[in-house]
């Protein structure tokens, strides 16, 4: 767990704590960048890219009570950095689906949470990185906005029907697994 | 066939489910009184509500980090801090106008030190070149004799 402690001495400039601070965030950190990307290869170097950013910044970080959500927005704005080097980021502004993204064969192939996991890979790009950020990362639809650069009231729409979408997948997930 | 309960109907208070199940107190209204009294609509939120647990939670759920992927990162947070000790083009300048703007606020104070420096080197300069002609002037007379 990151404590207030370990941060006041990431304040400092004491590169042990910093390497603490790594170890105890690189899967949150690569979890959410893999499923920002979608990409093994872009998660490892948006993570890279997160930390330095995270570096730079921590001596003017004052909210300890909020640094997961403020790493989880620097993760976040490094993924779509990322997306948008690459001409992928029309497909998160996009709301409809440009293409339907392979779930992760390596992923935990726990039941519920298999069937969440494929269920928001089949989400459009512009709903499920809403969804993510907002109901799994915990980010307000006014940082989401920020991030993604689309309106408050817009990440709200998106957000109402990645839930309809979601819940409608995993209802027939239920059924099919009902009539088998 | 559309149920309705005191003028709500089920169509309208499940359009507000998704939002409506998130954590947090709600003022009591139509919706909450239609609610109380229909059990699909209450199913439904209690499935919505359960949707938002599942999401929350899979936050904890880590996708397995390819190997190497922590040392890589280590790495660039090392080149990062050495980065940090080392001044860097910006710092330089920064320092260069630091320095500039402290020398133009002490102008006059660094013009009266300078002229006082310069005078003393020059009337100590004079002062060996006197003493030095005299020694000469004394030697070469000794030599004479």
């Amino acid at each position: 767990m990151v404590t207030a402690e370990l941060l006041a001495d990431c304040r400092r400039g004491d590169r042990q704590a910093f390497e603490e601070l790594v170890r105890l965030t690189h899967r949150r950190v690569y979890s959410l960048a893999y499923r920002l990307t979608g990409d093994r290869t872009e998660a490892e170097d948006v993570a890279q890219e997160a930390y330095l950013r995270m570096f730079r910044g921590l001596a003017g970080f004052r909210e300890e009570a909020r640094f997961e959500t403020w790493m989880h927005r620097i993760v976040t704005n490094c993924a779509i950095s990322m997306l948008k080097r690459r001409g992928r980021f029309g497909d998160v502004l996009a709301e409809e689906p440009a293409d339907v993204p392979v779930p992760d064969s390596t992923a935990p192939r726990l039941a519920d949470r298999d069937a969440l996991s494929r269920a928001m890979a089949t989400l459009p790009e512009g709903q499920r990185v809403v969804l993510l950020m907002k109901d799994v990362y915990d980010l307000s639809c006014r940082e989401i906005g920020e991030e993604v650069g689309i309106e408050e009231g817009a990440v709200k729409v998106r957000l109402h029907r990645a839930r309809k979408r979601l819940k409608e997948l995993l209802d027939d997930t239920h059924e099919q697994a009902g009539q088998v | 066939m559309t149920r309705t309960s005191r003028r709500v109907r089920c169509e309208d208070v499940r359009e507000l489910l998704p939002e409506y199940a998130e954590p947090g107190p709600r003022p009591a209204g139509p919706l909450e009184v239609h609610l109380a009294s229909c059990v699909g609509c209450r199913a439904e939120l209690e499935q919505y509500r359960s949707l938002l647990s599942s999401l929350a939670a899979y936050r904890e759920v880590e996708v397995a980090v390819p190997d190497g992927y922590l040392n890589g990162v280590l790495h660039a947070a090392r080149i990062a801090s050495y980065r940090r000790l080392v001044p860097t083009r910006a710092h330089l300048r920064a320092t260069s106008v630091r320095v500039g703007s402290a020398v133009r606020r002490h102008d006059r104070g660094l013009r009266y030190a300078a002229a006082t420096l310069g005078g003393a080197a020059a009337g100590a300069t004079a002062i060996a070149i006197v003493w030095w002609s005299i020694a000469r002037r004394a030697m070469s007379g000794a030599g004479a004799l």
